[in-house]
């Protein structure tokens, strides 16, 4: 038991780290760069990278925070809006998978598509361009988040274990009681599910409708315009901090997920 | 044990049902089945995969209605005595909520049904000892066995003080040995409590050790071949399983299924 514990730990977090450290040493060594033809300009070496990120983290600290408030906003509003449709599709059940594609097909529209259009439709929704242009952000991301949500809670909300129905039929208790007594609670695991796509998701949202903004702000403005004007390594700057922010909200997923769903994976 | 007293408990008559098919023929699941329980009965409905036991359970609980026929419990419809809570059902799947401890697994028909907080917990206390399961009222259901499992979910259902406990091949996914131990453990709970049970199986064998009466269904449609009085003094024990009267049984039961 305990073996498998080590084992286990060696392959899904030794294996992945390894990786990464063969990666940064043929980087830092200049071998990434030979063997794809390029040069520091364009790819700077990994110290490189982090001293800059060392000496201008307090001037980073307001681009992060604006892109975190676009991820996080437009995270919980499209995981809320997208439960509500799961559950709009559990309780209508004959429009519920038709209205569930059509939100698949939503999910379909590229990003790069989607965000210019968010952006002029919000043109005139306020004077002051901060408020106009973190809520044409904020939608974009929203909208990014929605699907992967609604298609699990759908799921969640309807696939439970067989003659689960039927024992609470037996009890005489309506479609209400069943609902908040079975469907929901069984649909939580399925929400993570959901939130494994869209927390990843939800940063990429972020940075890319940061490209279209009219505020120039966040990670994502700052990858571009730092590429516009060739500093490459300040660029690269950026672009470690998207992943990173990424990673982290995905390791705290990971965490939130372990401690939320402990005992139903007990076996 | 059984006392004929003058109204059945359970009355089924000429119940018949009809499916259809995925490609939509009609498929009959029974045909003019009628069977009398009296009250504290212990009745199985014995016969092999297709012969509408199942589907008889499910007419008498009133999950399914039936395409023709009559079914009274309690002098009353399938639909009043559900609404009534005067069921206990205990699935193939123990059918526990992941998410429940075992405690909560079985206050969930009590918080349905508005039990007072007290009384749920006496309750509660009360089956799991009923069960043999006291020590393991804060283990969730990912951590007992199967046969652990089925035992919550008969303690469950035992929990709702039901007039009529429904077992639908409780046993059926469990290992021999369990299987054995939980037959004593049913038939010693029936005794304390002397509910009437219907008890579907496809084992011969058990259907015997546990039964008043067997009700003997063959497929093709579904159809009530032989009603057997099993004669076996009570309380059965696992010695008798091995008797010439035990195995005399198991005999005429086996040979009065009909075309298959």
């Amino acid at each position: 038991m305990k073996g498998k514990v080590i084992k286990n730990i060696i392959t899904t977090v030794g294996l992945p780290v390894l990786f990464g450290a063969l990666i940064f040493t043929l980087w830092q060594t200049k071998v990434l760069h030979t063997l794809f033809k390029t040069d520091e300009i364009i790819l700077p070496l990994p110290t490189r990278i982090g001293s800059i990120i060392g000496d201008n983290f307090t001037n980073m600290l307001p681009q992060i925070a604006s892109t975190m408030i676009v991820a996080l906003g437009g995270l919980i509003l499209g995981s809320i809006f997208g439960y509500l449709i799961g559950v709009a599709g559990a309780v209508f059940k004959k429009w519920g998978m038709g209205g569930l594609t059509i939100v698949s097909a939503f999910n379909a529209i590229p990003l790069v598509a989607l965000a210019p259009v968010i952006n002029n439709w919000t043109r005139d929704l306020s004077s002051v361009v901060d408020i106009r242009s973190t809520v044409a952000k904020i939608i974009t991301v929203t909208i990014f988040c929605t699907a992967s949500m609604s298609v699990n809670a759908y799921r969640g909300l309807t696939e439970v274990k067989p003659f689960l129905e039927d024992l609470f039929a037996s009890y005489g208790v309506g479609k209400f009681k069943m609902f908040f007594k079975l469907r929901l609670p069984n649909s939580l695991p399925y929400v993570f599910t959901a939130l494994r796509v869209s927390v990843p998701a939800c940063i990429i949202g972020a940075v890319v409708s940061e490209y279209f903004a009219e505020q120039v702000i966040g990670v994502g403005r700052q990858i571009r315009e730092n590429i516009i004007k060739g500093q490459f390594p300040t660029a690269w700057a950026y672009i470690t901090v998207a992943c990173v922010m990424g990673i982290l909200m995905y390791v705290i997923l990971l965490i939130v997920e372990a401690i939320v769903l402990k005992n139903r994976r007990a076996r | 044990m059984s006392e004929k007293t003058n109204a059945p408990e359970i009355s089924v008559k000429n119940v018949s049902m009809v499916f259809s098919d995925s490609k939509g023929n009609p498929v009959q699941a029974l045909k003019n089945v009628s069977i009398d329980i009296q009250k504290g009965e212990f009745i199985s409905l014995l016969g092999p995969s297709g012969c509408g036991k199942s589907t008889l359970l499910r007419i008498v609980s009133d999950l399914l209605t039936p395409t023709s026929g009559e079914v009274t419990v309690c002098g009353k419809t399938p639909r009043e005595t559900r609404l009534e809570q005067k069921f206990g059902i205990v699935f193939q799947n123990p059918v526990l909520l992941d998410w429940r401890t075992v405690r909560k697994n079985i206050r969930l028909p009590l918080e349905m049904m508005k039990v007072p907080k007290e009384e749920q917990a006496s309750r509660i206390e009360q089956v799991l000892e009923l069960v043999g399961l006291k020590e393991f009222g804060n283990s969730y259901p990912g951590q007992l066995s199967g046969g652990m499992q089925q035992r919550v979910g008969i303690a469950r259902a035992l929990a709702i003080q039901p007039d009529i406990l429904l077992m639908d091949e409780p046993f059926s996914a469990l290992d021999e040995f369990t299987r054995e131990k939980l037959n004593d453990d049913v038939l010693s709970i029936w005794r304390k409590t002397n509910k009437t049970v219907l008890f579907v199986t496809h084992n011969i064998a058990e259907s015997v050790y546990m039964s008043d009466r067997i009700c003997v269904l063959s497929p093709h449609p579904g159809r009530l071949s032989a009603i057997v009085d099993v004669d076996l003094p009570r309380p059965r024990n696992a010695d008798m399983r091995g008797t010439p009267e035990f195995a005399a049984l198991v005999e005429k039961v086996r040979n009065s299924f009909e075309g298959i």
